[in-house]
C-alpha cells in the first residue's frame, strides 16, 4: 500500500521532471487563466457584502449573506425568467442545428458551383448585421402606426396588427430572427465538415446502390454527430449568457412584452440599470454562473453516459 | 549536443512566450494608471516649469507634476484635443499639471458613472447633479469632503460661489460638490408648433385641455404629423411632467408617492389612487385618438429630434433652455417653421429657481490629487481664459463676439466646438457667459419667473435606499413591466391593469419602500425647516 503512494508521488514529479520543457510551454496559458479567469474569481465576494464607498477594499465591507440575492425573487419573477431563458436557447440550439445540417446536407449534394457558392453567401451574410441594426429594420417592419407589415394589411384592406402588444407572437419573431441571423454561421461549419467526408464512402454505397437520401441517412449524418455534439456544448456554455444583445435590442423597454421575452439577462440587466450596486450585480451574476456549471455539468455527464468520447471531460 | 540546442531552443521559446504576456500585462495597467502625457507641447514646457513656478497659485504644493483626471457626461466635442492642449499649455504654467477631459458619451452614461465611481478608477473630477443621484453618492461616500480642502486649495472659488449655495449643497453637514452659480430655471412648460397653431387657429397651450384642444385640432389637420412626441421613457415624458403641471408635485418623487409644493409633509400614495387611475385613463385617451404612438416603448428618436425634423408637433414638457436651443435648431434647418412655449408657472403662480445641486463637479474620494484637481476647477471657473475657452472654444476660430452677443462661425456640422460643447454647465460664470440672440427669448421667460420664484425644496432631500435596496430593484422591474404599458395607453382595461400592477408592486414591497422614504422626507423636511 505505502509502497504504490511512494511509487505514485515520485511518479508525479518525475512526470513533471521529464517533461519540464512542455511545462513550461503549458505555463503561459495556465498563467493567462489564472490571471484572467480565476484570479477575478475573489470578486465573488462582493456578491454577499453591502457595497460602500468608506471601505478600502471589499472585505473591510459588511457581510449580509444572502440578501443581495433577495432582488432576484422579490419580484416573483425568477422561475418564469429561468424557464423563459432555458426554453428560447433550446429552441434555438434545436432549430439552429436542425435547419443547419439540413440545408448543409443539400447544399453539398448540388452540383452547380455558382449557385452553391452564392447561398452559401447569402444564407452566411446576416451573421454580420448587428443586433442594433436588426432592431431597427424589426421596428420598421412591425411598428403600428408606419411599419411595412401594417401598411401591406393596410393596402389589402385587412386590420392593422399591433404586434408590440402581443407577448405571444414575439416568441416566434425572436426565433425567426435568430434563426435568421446565427443558421448560416453553423451552416459552414457543417459544410466544411461534410466536405472532410472521404468520397469512397459514397462511391462504395452507390455501388451498393443506395440512393441519395439513403447516402445523406447513413453516411452524411453519422459523419456530422462529431461536429455537432461540439457545437452543442459550446452552446450551451453560452446559455447563461443568453442572447442579451438580442432580447435587449428588440424588445427594448416595452414591459407588455417582458412576459414572454424577459431573460435572466434582461432582468438584471434592467434592474441594475437603475439601482446599480455592485453587491446586486455580483449576486446575479454569481447566479448566472452557477446556473450555466450545473447546466453544463449534467449535460456532459449525460453525453458521457451515452458516448465516453464525445463528452468535454 | 543536438538534444541539447533544441532544449535551449524550447526553453528560448517559452521564454519569449512568458515575457510577451507579462509584458502584456504591464502595458496594460500603465496605461490604466497614468496615461501618457498630452501632447508634444507639453515637453517642450516642461523644462521651465518644473522650476521656479512651484505653488503660484495658492498654498498647495504643486512641485510634483500631475495629470488629472476631468470626467463629464455625453460627447466630446470634435475640436477638445485642441481645447485640452491649449489648456495643458496654460495648465502646466499655473498649477505644473496637465488634465485630460474624458466623457462618457450618452449610451449608458449611468452605468459608465456608477462604475467610474465604484471602480476605483483614476478619476479626479467628475459631474454632479440631482439626475446623476449626487445626494445618494454623497451620502454614501463616494465623493471626498470638500470643507477643508477648499479655502486652502481653492480659495478664490471658495469665495466666488455664494454660502447660501454652499449650504444649500450640503449633505449632512458636508460640502461634496462645487456648485454652479448660474441662475436658471430648469422647470417644465409646453412646447408647441407655433405656425401651426396659427394655421389651424388652435388654442394656445396653458393647461391640459387647451394642449389636449391643441392636439386635436393637430391630429385633425396634419394627419401626417404625430401630435405628441413621448418617446420610451413615459415616466419621465408623462407622469413626471403631468404630476408636475396637474397636481402641482413638490418634485419629482420615486415610487408612486406624492406630496404637492404647497403641503410638502402632507405626503401619500399616488398609484392606485383614484387621482391615479384618472391620470391613467387621461393618457390612454391621448393614446386612443392617435396623440401619440402605439409604439413609443420602442421609440429610438428623441422627443426634441422629431420636433426639429417635423414628425411631431408638441412636447408636455421640457425646459425653458432645451425649448430655446430646439428652437434654434428648427429655425437653421425650417426657417419658416417656429414653436412656442409657456412655463407652467405661469399658470401655476409659481417656479422654483434652479437648485445648486443642479450643476456641479466633485472630487471622487479615491482621488489622490485632490487640490490640484480643485485649483484646476477654480481656474476653470474663475479664470476668464480657461472659462472662455472651455465654454465657446477659440475666439474667431469657433465663434466671434458681435454687440456682446455669441455668434457661432459656420454651423453645427463645420465647426468643431459649439456653444458651449463641452457641457460646461457646472462651470458656467455668469460674468463671462456670452449668449445668442435667441437668449433673449430666454432670458425674458427667467425674467417672468423670477416674479414668482420661490425656492426649490425638494432636490436638497438625499435618500438612504440601502434598507430597501432590493424592493427597489425588484419595484423598478415590476413598474417597467406593468406600469409603463398603462402609461403609455397598451392596456386596454386601464382598471384592471392598475389592479394587477398593485398586486406585484405590493409583492414587491411597495409598502416597505414607501413606509421608509414616508419617514426620511418627513424627517427630511423638519431637518431643513420647509414644513
Amino acid at each position: 500500500m505505502s509502497k504504490t503512494m511512494v511509487h505514485k508521488k515520485k511518479g508525479l514529479l518525475h512526470e513533471l521532471n521529464k517533461n519540464k520543457i512542455l511545462f513550461l510551454m503549458l505555463l503561459p496559458t495556465l498563467l493567462y487563466f489564472l490571471i484572467n479567469n480565476y484570479v477575478p474569481m475573489i470578486g465573488i465576494y462582493y456578491a454577499f457584502v453591502q457595497f460602500d464607498f468608506h471601505s478600502t477594499n471589499m472585505f473591510q465591507m459588511a457581510f449580509i449573506g444572502l440578501k443581495n440575492f433577495e432582488f432576484l425573487w422579490k419580484s416573483g419573477k425568477l422561475i418564469q425568467l429561468t424557464i423563459n431563458t432555458i426554453g428560447y436557447n433550446i429552441a434555438f440550439i434545436v432549430l439552429v442545428n436542425g435547419l443547419a445540417i439540413s440545408v448543409a446536407v443539400l447544399l453539398s449534394e448540388l452540383r452547380g458551383k455558382w449557385f452553391k457558392k452564392i447561398t452559401q453567401s447569402i444564407l452566411f451574410l446576416p451573421y454580420f448585421v448587428s443586433f442594433v441594426i436588426l432592431s431597427v429594420i424589426v421596428f420598421n417592419l412591425f411598428n403600428y402606426d408606419q411599419g411595412v407589415l401594417n401598411t401591406v394589411l393596410e393596402k389589402l384592406g385587412a386590420e392593422p396588427i399591433n404586434l408590440y402588444a402581443k407577448p405571444t407572437a414575439w416568441i416566434f419573431l425572436i426565433i425567426i430572427f435568430f434563426l435568421w441571423k446565427n443558421f448560416g454561421y453553423s451552416m459552414v461549419i457543417y459544410l466544411a465538415s461534410i466536405t472532410g467526408i472521404s468520397e469512397e464512402y459514397y462511391e462504395a454505397a452507390k455501388i451498393d446502390g443506395a440512393n441519395i437520401f439513403q447516402r445523406s441517412w447513413h453516411i452524411t449524418l453519422p459523419m456530422l454527430k462529431n461536429t455537432f455534439v461540439i457545437l452543442l456544448l459550446f452552446a450551451l456554455g453560452g446559455i447563461m449568457k443568453g442572447q442579451f444583445d438580442l432580447f435587449y435590442q428588440m424588445v427594448g423597454n416595452n414591459g407588455l412584452l417582458f412576459s414572454t421575452t424577459d431573460i435572466l439577462d434582461t432582468y438584471v440587466y434592467r434592474s441594475l440599470r437603475v439601482t446599480f450596486d455592485m453587491g446586486m450585480a455580483t449576486a446575479a451574476g454569481v447566479y448566472q454562473s452557477i446556473f450555466g456549471f450545473a447546466l453544463i455539468m449534467t449535460v456532459n455527464t449525460i453525453i458521457r453516459k451515452i458516448n465516453k468520447d464525445y463528452a468535454l471531460f | 549536443m543536438v538534444g541539447k540546442q533544441k532544449k535551449v531552443l524550447h526553453l528560448f521559446i517559452s521564454l519569449v512566450l512568458v515575457l510577451t504576456l507579462l509584458a502584456a500585462c504591464s502595458n496594460n495597467s500603465k496605461t490604466n494608471n497614468e496615461p501618457s502625457p498630452a501632447p508634444s507641447k507639453s515637453t517642450t514646457t516642461e523644462g521651465t516649469n518644473a522650476e521656479g513656478n512651484e505653488s503660484s497659485i495658492s498654498g498647495i504644493d504643486t512641485s510634483e507634476r500631475v495629470e488629472l483626471q476631468f470626467y463629464m457626461l455625453g460627447n466630446a466635442p470634435k475640436d477638445l484635443d485642441k481645447v485640452e492642449a491649449q489648456v495643458n499649455e496654460w495648465l502646466l504654467e499655473d498649477l505644473n499639471a496637465t488634465v485630460k477631459f474624458n466623457y462618457t458619451t450618452w449610451t449608458d452614461w449611468d452605468q459608465k458613472y456608477r462604475l467610474l465611481l465604484s471602480t476605483g478608477q483614476d478619476v479626479d473630477l467628475i459631474f454632479t447633479a440631482e439626475w446623476t443621484q449626487y445626494q445618494q453618492y454623497a451620502k454614501n461616500g463616494a465623493f471626498m469632503r470638500l470643507d477643508e480642502l477648499l479655502p486652502v486649495a481653492a480659495p478664490k472659488l471658495y469665495e466666488f460661489v455664494p454660502q447660501d449655495m454652499w449650504e444649500a449643497v450640503k449633505i449632512d453637514g458636508n460640502i461634496y460638490t462645487v456648485p454652479a452659480t448660474y441662475k436658471e430655471y430648469v422647470t417644465g412648460g409646453f412646447v408647441w408648433r407655433e405656425d401651426l397653431r396659427v394655421k389651424h387657429n388652435l388654442p394656445k397651450p396653458v393647461d391640459i385641455e387647451t394642449f389636449e384642444a391643441y392636439l386635436a385640432g393637430i391630429k385633425q389637420n396634419e394627419p401626417n404629423i404625430q401630435p405628441l412626441a413621448v418617446g420610451q421613457d413615459v415616466g419621465a415624458t408623462l407622469e413626471d411632467a403631468y404630476l408636475d403641471f396637474q397636481r402641482q408635485r413638490v418634485g419629482a418623487m420615486p415610487y408612486g408617492l406624492h406630496a404637492s409644493y404647497s403641503d410638502p409633509s402632507n405626503i401619500v400614495g399616488y398609484w392606485g389612487s383614484e387621482e391615479h387611475l384618472t391620470d391613467l385613463k387621461r393618457y390612454k385617451s391621448w393614446a386612443d385618438n392617435g396623440y401619440f404612438s402605439k409604439n413609443e416603448l420602442n421609440e429610438t428618436d428623441g422627443n426634441q429630434d422629431k420636433l426639429t425634423n417635423g414628425t411631431a408637433a408638441a412636447m408636455l414638457s421640457d425646459n425653458p433652455t432645451r425649448y430655446n436651443s430646439v428652437l434654434n435648431q428648427m429655425k437653421a434647418l425650417h426657417p419658416d417653421w417656429d414653436l412656442a412655449y409657456h412655463p407652467y408657472g405661469l399658470t401655476l403662480g409659481y417656479a422654483t429657481p434652479v437648485h445648486p445641486i443642479h450643476n456641479g463637479f466633485a472630487v471622487p474620494k479615491n482621488s489622490k490629487k485632490a487640490e490640484r484637481a480643485l485649483a484646476f476647477y477654480e481656474l476653470m471657473v474663475t479664470d476668464k481664459r480657461y472659462n472662455l475657452l472651455t465654454q465657446y472654444g477659440f475666439e474667431d476660430v469657433n465663434y466671434t463676439v458681435e454687440d456682446g452677443y455669441y455668434k457661432m462661425i459656420g454651423d453645427n456640422t463645420t465647426n468643431g466646438f459649439v456653444r458651449e460643447a463641452m457641457n460646461g454647465w457646472a462651470w458656467r460664470n455668469p460674468e463671462y457667459m456670452i449668449f445668442e440672440p435667441s437668449y433673449d427669448g430666454v432670458e425674458a421667460i427667467f425674467n417672468e419667473l423670477d416674479k414668482i420664484q420661490v425656492p426649490d425644496i425638494y432636490t436638497g432631500f438625499a435618500e438612504d435606499y440601502t434598507p430597501y435596496q432590493a424592493e427597489r430593484a425588484a419595484l423598478e422591474q415590476v413598474e417597467k413591466q406593468y406600469l409603463y404599458p398603462l402609461m403609455a395607453g397598451l392596456v386596454d382595461d386601464v382598471e384592471d391593469g392598475l389592479k394587477t400592477f398593485m398586486e406585484k408592486a405590493n409583492q414587491a414591497g411597495l409598502e416597505k419602500i414607501q413606509e421608509s422614504y414616508k419617514q426620511q422626507w418627513l424627517q427630511y423636511l423638519q431637518e431643513s425647516g420647509h414644513n
